[in-house]
């Protein structure tokens, strides 16, 4: 980074201007159009949100045997779902979920860069993609999870996801009490993307 | 729990949006599009963002800048553009992968 490049202000401009370069290059070449990355992003706001988790983890809370077949093979599992086609080479292969249960507490973070489970979950939060959160989590899970309000107990083991490109894990939350017969939609919205990553619990009926 | 303080340089604000800055949308877009159409592996992206972080978290840190995610991605991106020859003469798409659009 040059001197010139040194204010905040300047930053920002230096990143924005190597992007817009970068596209209008690879249109001039013929490589994309200069509708493409437009379309890319609509589908993710569109189809690869974290509703998509949400319904997934509904379904396991109501059914135990699609609870069973989504630890053991979670793509075929997320497939028997009528849910928008993902995209293969977006972070959509590999997934892999993993289930909360009374004395176990699932995080998942990744420490070398962001990997994220992108359809099911979205797009990750700034936080996710922070150093010290990435650090720290790996490093002394239960005192992040207490920073974060989540309530443990001492004996609750806590088990650390670390998602790669080959794993990209997501967590189903243990189902709220107070929730006996709810239907899957109204059980969708007590689960959040947090609780997904484990750095929260699935809200409670009385909360919501 | 709008704000939860993780540590003084790490605070987890969950409803923060995802993309701070139009270009930071357009450098994520840019990166998934040329995968999807099958000019790099995803896995390919992937290492050059790892290799990205990897030299700012080694740097010093007094000769390093604030941490800016998306600086990295751009990074990668024009290395994993560069190393797979998108932007040279002569250049033609790998027929491998998927190549139909997400529509």
């Amino acid at each position: 980074m040059t001197a010139q490049f040194s204010y905040p202000g300047d930053r920002e401009e230096s990143s924005a201007a190597q992007v817009r370069a970068l596209e209008a290059l690879l249109i001039e070449k013929g490589i994309i159009t200069s509708g493409t990355v437009d379309k890319v992003l609509s589908y993710f706001d569109s189809e690869m949100t974290p509703l998509n988790g949400k319904k997934i983890v509904a379904r396991a809370w109501v059914d135990p045997d699609f609870a069973r077949r989504l630890v053991t093979d979670t793509p075929a599992a997320v497939a028997e779902l009528d849910l928008p086609e993902g995209m293969a080479g977006a972070e959509g292969e590999h997934l892999a979920a993993v289930m909360n249960e009374p004395g176990i507490h699932n995080l998942v973070i990744c420490s070398l860069c962001s990997c994220f489970p992108w359809p099911v979950l979205g797009l990750p939060p700034y936080w996710y993609k922070n150093p010290t959160f990435r650090a720290r989590a790996a490093r002394e899970p239960r005192a992040v999870l207490h920073e974060l309000g989540v309530p443990l107990g001492p004996d609750t083991e806590i088990r650390v996801w670390d998602s790669s490109g080959h794993s990209r894990w997501f967590v189903v939350p243990e189902r709220p009490a107070g929730t006996e017969g709810m239907s899957e939609d109204q059980l969708a919205q007590l689960v959040t993307t947090e609780s997904m990553i484990g750095v929260a619990l699935a809200r409670s009926p009385v909360e919501s | 729990m709008a704000e939860m303080k993780l540590h003084p340089s790490c605070v987890a604000d969950l409803r923060a949006p995802t993309f701070d800055q139009d270009w930071q949308r357009r450098a994520f877009g840019l990166a998934v599009a040329l995968a999807e159409f099958g000019h790099y592996r995803w896995d390919d992206f992937q290492q050059a963002l790892i290799a990205a972080i990897g030299s700012w978290q080694e740097a010093p840190a007094n000769a390093r800048g604030r941490w800016e995610y998306y600086e990295h991605w751009v990074t990668a991106l024009t290395n994993v553009i560069r190393q797979h020859g998108l932007l040279d003469d002569g250049y033609s798409i790998p027929k491998i992968g998927k190549t139909a659009p997400p529509t």
